[in-house]
């Protein structure tokens, strides 16, 4: 009780001593309390909207197909069943057309829906009009404005005229379309006029219902005559969008723990120069008899009273702005509550606790280096960093504690344990660089010149702050640059280099007696004309080796979505050449049995061998088949990819249609318009309309990677002052001796810019080649994109970092050589 | 009078690199409750050495200090501690108080890890008894060399230690200060039956002292 007395008096008197420590801890605590409250915040709000996002209390998956009218008849009896339908589709404003083309979501809905949440449109009374009027349509805000739309203007869906009744804000249940996409929401009787003749694998019909009795028995029995047909419940709603969540969110974590650690070596120095400020004070308390035990205590107060204080302010902080941060998420149609959440608050503050007390261990322990005999002698040796053998045990026992908090949270478990392997692995290597570099210098013979010999004695002497330097500034160097590469190449990979190769145009809906005057007309426009058409067919994967895949994979696997629902396949004589076979051998064509050509990531995600039998539902009929290769297949390239391709020879005679890609030589010799009146089934995509909206998305996610980037360096940096003053403290007295002796300041200040060039020397090929390895390996095995080297960001940022690093060192470093230090010294 | 210190054969060795100074040889010396002892030897001789020893800040690297009964170069860092604590005062040369602590907060500190009741009213008291009654609330920077001093002393009085230890306590002072100064030394030590050991240069403080112990070369004539 005592010792907490004199912790808080001493406290109150040199907390802007410490205020470097407040800051990192501040900094640190207040990005991950973000990021553990936005990614619990984001699955609540899911869970709490789960019935919205699904639209019922349940839904009935008829495999895309119409439902059956007596088990329509049998759900009317549970409770109220909505119908709708969703397809995709295009609107212009005018038939004679111009650039102005959407590709949409249409919703067909009938006038039970929405079961639950509610559609927003302006103005009021256009939903009304949309519900009775058999020609009118509700378009989503963006289209409104770009197509400059007035209330009663016609627009055109696949040649049939609308009346605009209003815009949209949001539809409870937009499924698919939610993360990017522009739709617009007719009812019932007016889809009914567009004559949608499609074989289908393009139309959802969705069925769902409304009740408060007990459902799930009953649902159960008539669903045993009705095999194809599944029951969705609301907790399987949004399940893309939690894993995108999580994925996110455990990358932003693992980032911000980094910087934690990275934090801890600056709050350890801060501390270190603390305790050697005081350390007059501490060897007076032992020579009036206090034990060395009871001042590590009250200094263990102390910096927990910090922790303590400063966590519940940045987890108050976190919790304030994040309604700031709904603006970025405005995609996913939620918006997130403001609350304080104690669990998570036990975990940013044990996370606190753990780091704070794995650096201050070694630090506190410093205190048993400082004797009372000093006072006699009048002179004071600086401490340094103590590593008992208990000590060590003791901070590896918390490293494990605090690691296994992250990894028992984490659902990918292999990533974060490698991530955590190879920054403690980069640890070791940058602090055993500058233990060869310290080697190496002590070789070196005395040289002449006056500032390289004392940067050279003081990078080689004893307490030199050289290895933490290189230690902190390599680590966060090596991260920021990481993350550079990968953000970097993100991008380019997305918006860059794909629209060179990516077609100018999708299609799809090509019926079978359409696809020759479709590939005649593209021909006629264009001779030099590339594309591409393929069967497609809709198929879904019901079992694997005979038993439901459902049973075993659960819907946080990276593949799950093959399994949602589903799926296009496609079949073909030859390997797509874009999609390089990776393990078996292409189609048999003498076997006339099913052959089946699996993505190579699905496989491994689903743990698919070669000849593996699985099955696929084909218009309501299992066929199964072998597995007989895998394919590398990259979703991302734009054109027809598949997950699955079957053999031609079995495939032929299964009922189909056509997608197709086309890239042309001159894209302005193809006249939308002229073909949307040719064609009139089949849809376009125009792919930089696409493209557009992804990039937008990119862009958002490109910016939370920037702040958090940011956050490393101002971490990073500050770790890097404390260093400095560290060191400056250390090279005071020696600074103004020199002076005394005639030496000018310029001098000195070429000295501290050697010993910097040394350390950023060190550190710049090292952490170069950190960021390139893991770069390449983040970005190519676990976004799946290819990667690239850029330079002019990389020596950016090296740059910056060194820039940055130089001005803080000279700051601090110029404090101690103003005449104003002869006081400091005086009093100390 | 009860012994309260006895050094048999205690010898100081410091190493450094490959030589070794022997800094105290073979002292042999005994001190009652109650006495006052001064130190007197040329710079170097080991004076301060000496203190340090009885303090238990140095360990000897051989022979046997007791100090009131208890064998103390036998005793673990934290058991002297603890004798420090209740036992012994120190007085520097160059005083020594800590920085963000006011004079009464240097005082009352010692008695307060001593679990005395009402610590700061004692220590205001002992204060004022040296002459510093309207400056309890300034910090160390804001006294002069021989305030400073004094609160000093007073911090090595306040538990009425058994022993005082005091390496040239006036040494950085002027003459009318020192004589100030080892007034209270004499006053308070008598007072409460305490002993002390004086290092120090000056003549006439020292005569005042019931023996003066002389040494030379590390070693007690
Ligand atoms: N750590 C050490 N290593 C080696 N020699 C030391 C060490 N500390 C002190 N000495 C030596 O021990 C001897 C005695 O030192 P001490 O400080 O006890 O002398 P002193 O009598 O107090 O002198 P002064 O009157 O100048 O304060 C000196 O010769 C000194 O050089
Ligand atoms: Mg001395």
């Amino acid at each position: 009780m005592q010792d907490f007395r004199y912790a808080i008096r001493d406290l109150t008197r040199s907390y802007k001593k410490l205020s470097s420590i407040i800051i990192t801890l501040f900094i640190s605590l207040f990005i991950l309390s973000l990021i553990i409250n936005l990614e619990s915040g984001l699955k609540k709000e899911l869970n709490n909207n789960a019935k919205i996002l699904l639209g019922g209390d349940f839904e009935i998956d008829t495999k895309n197909q119409k439902i059956d009218a007596k088990f329509y008849n049998d759900l009317k009896s549970l409770g109220i069943v909505s119908s709708t339908i969703e397809f995709s589709t295009m609107l212009t404003k005018s038939l004679k057309g111009g650039d102005n083309t959407f590709f949409i979501r249409l919703k067909a809905v009938d006038n039970n829906y929405p079961l639950y949440g509610e559609i927003l449109s302006k103005p009021d009374g256009g939903l009304q009009r949309m519900q009775s009027e058999d020609n009118a349509i509700l378009v989503n805000k963006k289209i409104f404005e770009t197509l400059k739309l007035k209330i009663n203007d016609t627009v055109y869906v696949k040649q049939t005229p609308f009346k605009v009744v209003g815009f949209l804000e949001t539809v409870p249940d937009l499924g698919r379309a939610i993360l990017f996409g522009d739709f617009a929401v007719v009812n019932i009787k007016a889809f009914e006029r567009l004559n949608v003749t499609a074989l289908g694998s393009f139309i959802n019909y969705e069925y769902k219902v409304k009740t408060d009795k007990d459902f799930k028995s009953d649902i159960e029995k008539k669903l045993k005559q009705y095999p194809f047909y599944k029951i969705r419940l609301p907790e399987e709603a949004a399940n893309n969008l939690k894993r995108v969540i999580t994925n996110f969110s455990e990358f932003l974590s693992l980032v911000s723990i980094s910087a934690m650690l990275i934090a801890g070596i600056g709050i350890a120095n801060t501390l270190i120069s603390f305790i050697n400020e005081k350390n007059i004070s501490i060897a007076i308390l032992k020579s009036v008899g206090l034990r060395s035990g009871n001042i590590k205590k009250i200094f263990y107060i102390e910096i927990f009273i910090l922790l303590f204080v400063i966590s519940i302010i940045s987890y108050a902080c976190s919790v304030i702005s994040i309604p700031g941060l709904n603006h970025f998420i405005t995609n996913f149609g939620i918006t997130l509550q403001t609350e304080f959440n104690v669990v998570n608050y036990l975990i940013i503050l044990s996370t606190g606790l753990l780091v704070v007390s794995i650096f201050c261990i070694p630090t506190i322990a410093s205190i048993e280096q400082i004797k009372a005999t000093s006072l006699f002698r009048n002179v004071f040796q600086l401490t340094k960093f103590q590593f008992s053998l208990k000590n060590i045990l003791l901070i590896a026992a918390l490293i494990i504690i605090l690691l296994s908090i992250f990894l028992f949270r984490s659902e990918k478990t292999y990533y974060t344990s490698m991530y955590f392997l190879f920054f403690f692995m980069f640890c070791a290597v940058f602090y055993l660089l500058s233990k060869i570099v310290v080697f190496i210098l002590k070789k070196i013979p005395a040289v002449q010149t006056l500032p390289l010999r004392f940067a050279i004695k003081n990078i080689i002497q004893e307490r030199s702050i050289f290895p933490i330097t290189v230690l902190s500034l390599g680590i966060g160097t090596t991260l920021l640059l990481t993350l550079t590469l990968v953000g970097y190449n993100f991008k380019r990979e997305l918006q860059q280099s794909i629209p060179e190769i990516a077609p100018d145009y999708f299609f799809v809906s090509i019926q079978k007696n359409e696809k020759d005057p479709f590939t005649n007309f593209l021909k006629l426009k264009d001779k030099n004309v590339r594309f591409e058409t393929v069967p497609i067919v809709a198929a879904s994967l019901t079992k694997i080796n005979n038993i439901d895949p459902l049973t075993y994979i659960k819907s946080n696997n990276d593949s799950y979505w093959v399994l949602e629902r589903d799926r296009r396949i496609s079949w073909s004589n030859v390997p797509p050449k874009d999609n390089p076979i990776m393990d078996g051998k292409w189609f048999d064509v003498n076997d006339k049995s099913l052959q089946i050509s699996l993505d190579a990531k699905v496989a491994e995600n689903f743990g698919i061998q070669l000849n593996d039998k699985l099955t696929l539902k084909i218009y309501g009929k299992e066929i199964t088949g072998r597995v007989i290769n895998f394919r590398k297949v990259d979703y991302r390239d734009l054109s027809i990819n598949f997950v699955m391709i079957i053999n031609p020879n079995f495939a032929a005679t299964i009922p189909h249609e056509y997608i197709a890609t086309a890239k042309f030589s001159d894209p302005t010799l193809f006249k939308e318009v002229e073909f949307v009146q040719t064609f009139k089934n089949i849809s376009l995509i125009k792919v930089a309309n696409y493209l557009g909206k992804i990039t937008d998305l990119v862009n958002k996610i490109f910016i939370a990677v920037v702040i958090i980037s940011s956050v490393v360096v101002i971490i990073g940096l500050m770790v890097i002052t404390s260093a400095v003053v560290v060191q400056a403290r250390l090279g005071i007295y020696q600074n103004l001796i020199f002076k005394i002796l005639g030496l000018r300041s310029s001098k000195l200040i070429y000295a501290n810019l050697i010993e910097f060039l040394f350390t950023f020397i060190s550190i710049f090929f090292i952490a170069s080649l950190f960021s390139l390895f893991t770069s390449e390996f983040v970005v190519e095995n676990i976004f799946r994109l290819n990667w690239n080297i850029e330079i002019v960001p990389m020596l950016f940022v090296l740059i910056l970092v060194g820039v940055l690093t130089l001005i803080l060192i000279f700051i601090n470093t110029r404090r101690f050589l103003k005449p104003s230090v002869y006081p400091l010294v005086r009093n100390e | 009078m009860g012994r309260l210190l006895e050094l048999e054969k205690v010898n100081l060795h410091y190493k450094s690199h490959n030589t070794s100074v022997q800094v105290i040889k073979d002292a042999d010396l005994n001190i009652e409750s109650g006495e006052k002892v001064a130190i007197v030897g040329k710079s170097g001789s080991g004076k301060t050495s000496l203190i340090m020893l009885i303090a238990g800040l140095e360990r000897p690297t051989s022979g046997k200090i007791t100090f009131d009964g208890k064998v103390i170069s036998a005793l673990s860092e934290n058991e002297l501690a603890d004798i420090r604590r209740e036992s012994i005062g120190i007085v520097f040369q160059s005083f020594y108080l800590i920085p963000n602590y006011t004079a009464l907060e240097n005082v009352s500190l010692i008695l307060e890890i001593n679990n005395v009741q009402n610590a700061r009213k004692k220590a205001a008291d002992l204060l004022s008894q040296f002459g510093l009654a309207d400056r309890l609330n300034h910090f160390p920077t804001q006294l002069s060399g021989g305030e400073q001093q004094r609160v000093a002393i007073a911090r090595s009085m306040a538990v009425m230690p058994k022993l005082i230890l005091a390496d040239e306590p006036t040494g950085n002072l002027d003459t009318e200060n020192s004589k100030l100064i080892s007034r209270l030394l004499f006053d308070y030590a008598k007072q409460n039956n305490s002993s002390f050991i004086l290092v120090t240069h000056d003549q006439g403080f020292a005569a005042e002292c019931d023996r003066i112990i002389k040494i030379e070369d590390g070693k007690i004539l």
